[in-house]
């Protein structure tokens, strides 16, 4: 044979010396859904808290199911949450992993800690968080957070937090609060970050108004036997520090003025201009292009703002039957408009006076006013923004009126 | 020691018992006399040759001419000749002659008489189904034809099924072979030449190509290399493809085989050459590309939309039969984090349970279904179905229950191995699942790293290679001028030229649009 030939033969070998590095059979891994990150007892350490979920739970079809929980939770103090990896083997058997990582919650009480920013900023760091994971704010401690969190339908807890976020910001409850967006916004420097708010305590003054949507999460009125977990609302980040909250009325009109938000179904309320105890439901569709106006050049700056609604009216419980009545229709049109405008100048305000930033996104719509970046920088849309004079007109146009438009009158039934 | 060993062997006695009368060069002595004048000294020659009567197939018949009294002999293999063809229009007519001055050919009725003055030809002949007619006072035999091999009639093609298109098939028989593919083709310029390529068992091959259309160099060259051969018995097509084949370890095939007369004509037809034998129920095409490995026939019998639709799937059916199992592996070992979480907490649910590493489990599944699919072929006819479901039912869900193997391996695996039977041709679809395993491997060792590796050397030895001076994988790469039937075929109307890569003398085959 070949001396060549047979020195070719050994090449197998080599790749047994450099293979299987980084080898990890799936199933001696411990998949963590949630991470969650609470004061520390001293200073600059952290009380980690995982939620690990149970492959063997819910699984299988047939055979093998287990009576074991859907889930574990452990929480330990350290200085960072690369290091837990480690230190969590003490209890869990098996190799931590982040893979299936779905939510960072951080509580309310480290959101507004200075030092937030330095921890969070681990999650670069570490190859496996990915950056599409949801950055959470709890009411309260997270530790305490996870032990009362117990869905009853989605037992698996990657389930829930998909489920339960995804749905929330269809519906504009919730913003879409990627790591990835906290990262970006918080060193572009231009506006402020909202991340996803929850609770699972109810405090004492539970509500449940004609408008149902005004309430930070832990507030609503909930009845039943179900998990009490809410999530409701957003927590202000601004230069990675939380400074306050929007309720979930106040997050949906952020949404719906932000350009790149998911926001696809809302159903709110409106009071019936014409009947003041009764509330019409309605369905808002953002279906046309927003138009944003500034002048910022001239010595007071603005900006003016049109948002194209299509609103459909959806119950009529004073039995009107609004679709029939042209002036109705119009009066209508504009107390949607006025009264929209009202909350959306409200909010507005808001932002200019207490966070002093915008949430809207504005300051893309801004740099196109200038023309070199070094213009736009000693313009300082930061340091502007509260004294601009902002304008949000709203141009409603209403849709249909639920599937049968016409009902009978309701005094044409009690006769 | 080794003397006693010797005896044992026994090769003193065996190189004894070989008289020197019977090796092949006294035979060729033997051969190179001529035809004797005298019957009796014929008829003795012939005994010998033959060893008659120890031989007992090969007969004699003695008689007289007509009245003349002129003695004469007929002598033929009577296994491989029609007797009734032979009593009819041969010993018939001969015995009945009357006149006494008329020569052979005014008596015989048959076709085809040879005169031949040769022993080595009047043997060529015999062996052929010849008779072999001698009179006495001539030098020469005359040979009759009326040959009859027995053989199986036309019959479907069993392993190249089309459900539109000609159902004829090739058989053991040449020259029912070369009737059906002269009845596709009727060209003057159908060119059918005949080698014998075995020393011993004199086995003819003939050579099939379009004199105006196919590579003159081409010819030439594949003549030469058949005339070359130097062995005994060459039996069939299968056996001369590993003779005259460039790579003898290449796993991927370089000739091509079709039991279908209907493709050997299109491969003619667009300057291919093709080759038969005796023996073989099928035909060899060359050169061949990997196209067409993994076309089929029905691909452009269907319409070009239905044709294209059976070739994607054929595709995927490849890509499934390569990567599947091999994915699984490098999956769930390095890149758990490519799996949706619901799979990977199923998947790591199973693997709880399960002893072996994913690897290891892939492979104990993947020899099973090999086993299964070796087994069921070599199986007699009756017992095959038992085989199936035999394996299917204790290998899989048994498997599974008694937690040797997690349920989705049960599916990768059984999605490869249905798709590698996606593949037709025998030759690829070993090679395709050989390969496969290459890829278990190199997915285990590097994850989808190695696999990509491996991918991509296979790919750099597929464009390597060529099959009779063609590349592998024109005419996509390298590219050249054709009708682009590749992975996709175009509109038959659109399909104008000759392969490129073949060079063949005209490369228009159609007209603009095929109309004048």
């Amino acid at each position: 044979m070949n001396p060549l030939f047979k020195l070719f033969l050994l090449v197998p070998i080599l790749f047994l010396l450099a293979g299987c590095w980084d080898h990890k059979e799936i199933e001696r891994k411990s998949y963590v859904i949630g991470i969650g990150l609470d004061k520390g007892k001293e200073q600059g350490t952290l009380e980690i808290t995982y939620l690990i979920g149970n492959p063997e739970v819910g699984s299988q079809q047939s055979g093998g199911s287990s009576m074991e929980e859907p889930s574990e939770l452990i929480t330990i103090n350290v200085t960072d949450y690369i290091s837990a990896r480690n230190i969590a083997n003490s209890v869990i058997a098996r190799e931590i992993s982040y893979d299936l990582l779905r939510v960072i919650l951080v509580s309310e009480e480290l959101a507004s800690d200075k030092d937030f920013l330095r921890f969070i900023y681990g999650t670069v760091k570490d190859r496996e968080i990915k950056r599409s994971t949801q950055l959470v704010v709890t009411k309260e401690k997270v530790g305490d957070y996870l032990k009362k969190n117990k869905p009853k339908m989605e037992t698996r807890p990657h389930k829930y937090y998909e489920y339960m976020i995804d749905r929330g910001i269809e519906t504009g409850m919730i913003p879409d609060s990627e790591l990835h967006i906290f990262f970006r916004v918080t060193e572009e420097d231009a506006k402020v970050f909202l991340s996803a708010y929850t609770s699972s305590e109810t405090t004492e003054e539970e509500k449940q108004g004609p408008t149902q949507d005004e309430f930070y999460a832990g507030q609503l009125e909930v009845k039943g036997e179900t998990n009490r977990t809410e999530f409701f609302g957003s927590a202000v980040f601004l230069e990675g520090r939380m400074i306050g909250k929007l309720n979930g009325e106040e997050n949906r009109l952020v949404m719906l003025l932000n350009e790149f938000s998911e926001i696809s179904d809302i159903i709110t309320t409106f009071q019936d201009p014409f009947h003041e105890q009764y509330q019409l439901s309605a369905r808002i569709i953002a279906h046309k292009e927003k138009t944003v106006k500034m002048e910022l050049n001239k010595k007071h700056p603005k900006i003016r703002v049109t948002l194209p609604l299509k609103v459909e009216i959806l119950s009529d419980p004073s039995m009107t039957n609004y679709v029939e009545k042209k002036k109705e229709t119009a009066q209508l049109e504009d107390y949607i408009e006025s009264s929209m405008e009202k909350k959306i100048a409200d909010l507005v305000e808001r932002t200019q006076k207490e966070f002093k930033a915008e949430p809207f996104g504005w300051s893309l719509y801004a740099r196109k006013e200038f023309k070199t970046l070094k213009e736009y920088m000693t313009f300082d849309w930061m340091k502007t923004y509260p004294e601009i004079d902002i304008g949000v007109k709203v141009d409603v146009e209403l849709g249909e009126f639920g599937r049968q438009p016409k009902i009978p009158g309701f005094k044409g039934v009690r006769d | 020691m080794f003397k006693r060993l010797k005896n044992i062997a026994g090769r003193r006695k065996d190189k004894a018992r070989l008289s020197k009368k019977d090796t092949l060069a006294s035979q060729k002595r033997e051969k190179n006399k001529s035809v004797q004048s005298s019957v009796t000294d014929n008829l003795n020659l012939f005994k010998q040759i033959y060893k008659i009567p120890e031989n007992m197939d090969v007969k004699i018949r003695e008689f007289t001419l007509g009245k003349s009294g002129r003695k004469a002999a007929i002598l033929f293999i009577s296994s491989i000749i029609d007797s009734k063809r032979l009593e009819e229009s041969i010993i018939k007519p001969l015995l009945q002659c009357q006149d006494d001055d008329a020569k052979i050919s005014e008596i015989i009725f048959n076709p085809i008489l040879t005169p031949v003055t040769e022993i080595k030809k009047v043997i060529v002949h015999l062996n052929l189904g010849n008779a072999a007619i001698f009179l006495d006072g001539d030098h020469t035999a005359y040979m009759v034809d009326c040959a009859k091999f027995e053989s199986r009639a036309i019959e479907q093609p069993q392993n190249e099924a089309v459900i539109k298109g000609p159902k004829e098939a090739f058989t053991e028989k040449v020259v029912v072979n070369l009737s059906l593919i002269r009845k596709r083709i009727k060209n003057e310029k159908l060119i059918v030449e005949a080698t014998v390529v075995s020393e011993r068992s004199k086995n003819e091959v003939l050579i099939l190509y379009i004199r105006n259309l196919a590579d003159e160099k081409m010819v030439a060259n594949i003549k030469s290399r058949l005339e070359n051969l130097s062995v005994d018995a060459v039996q069939n097509l299968s056996l001369l493809e590993q003779y005259i084949e460039e790579r003898r370890y290449s796993l991927f095939p370089s000739v091509l085989y079709t039991e279908r007369p209907d493709r050997a004509v299109s491969f003619l037809e667009d300057g291919n050459i093709v080759l038969l034998m005796d023996n073989s129920p099928d035909c060899m095409v060359l050169p061949a590309t990997f196209w067409s490995y993994f076309h089929s026939p029905e691909d452009h019998y269907l319409r070009f939309a239905f044709g294209n639709f059976s070739r994607i799937i054929r595709i995927v059916a490849l890509f499934i039969t390569l990567f599947t199992s091999a994915i699984y592996v490098a999956v769930t070992t390095y890149h758990a984090e490519m799996i949706p979480a619901d799979l990977l907490l199923a998947i790591a649910g199973t693997r709880e349970r399960v002893p072996f590493p994913a690897f290891f489990e892939i492979l104990i599944m993947e020899i099973a279904f090999e086993l299964i699919r070796e087994a069921g072929l070599r199986v007699p006819n009756p017992m095959g179905p038992t085989i199936g479901i035999v394996g299917a039912l204790i290998l899989g869900q048994a498997a599974v229950e008694a937690n040797i193997i997690s349920p989705i391996v049960i599916i990768v695996v059984a999605l490869s191995g249905l798709s590698s039977f996606a593949i037709s041709d025998v030759s690829l679809n070993f090679a395709i699942r050989i390969v496969r395993f290459g890829f278990i491997f190199s997915a285990s060792l590097f994850g989808i790293y190695g696999m990509t590796a491996l991918f991509i050397t296979g790919l750099f030895y597929m464009v390597s290679i060529k099959s009779f001076g063609v590349p592998y994988l024109a005419p996509m790469s390298p590219h050249y001028v054709s009708s682009g039937d590749t992975i996709f075929r175009k509109v038959v109307t659109s399909e104008v030229f000759r392969p490129g890569y073949l060079k063949p003398a005209d490369l228009k085959k159609k007209g603009d649009g095929s109309t004048k």
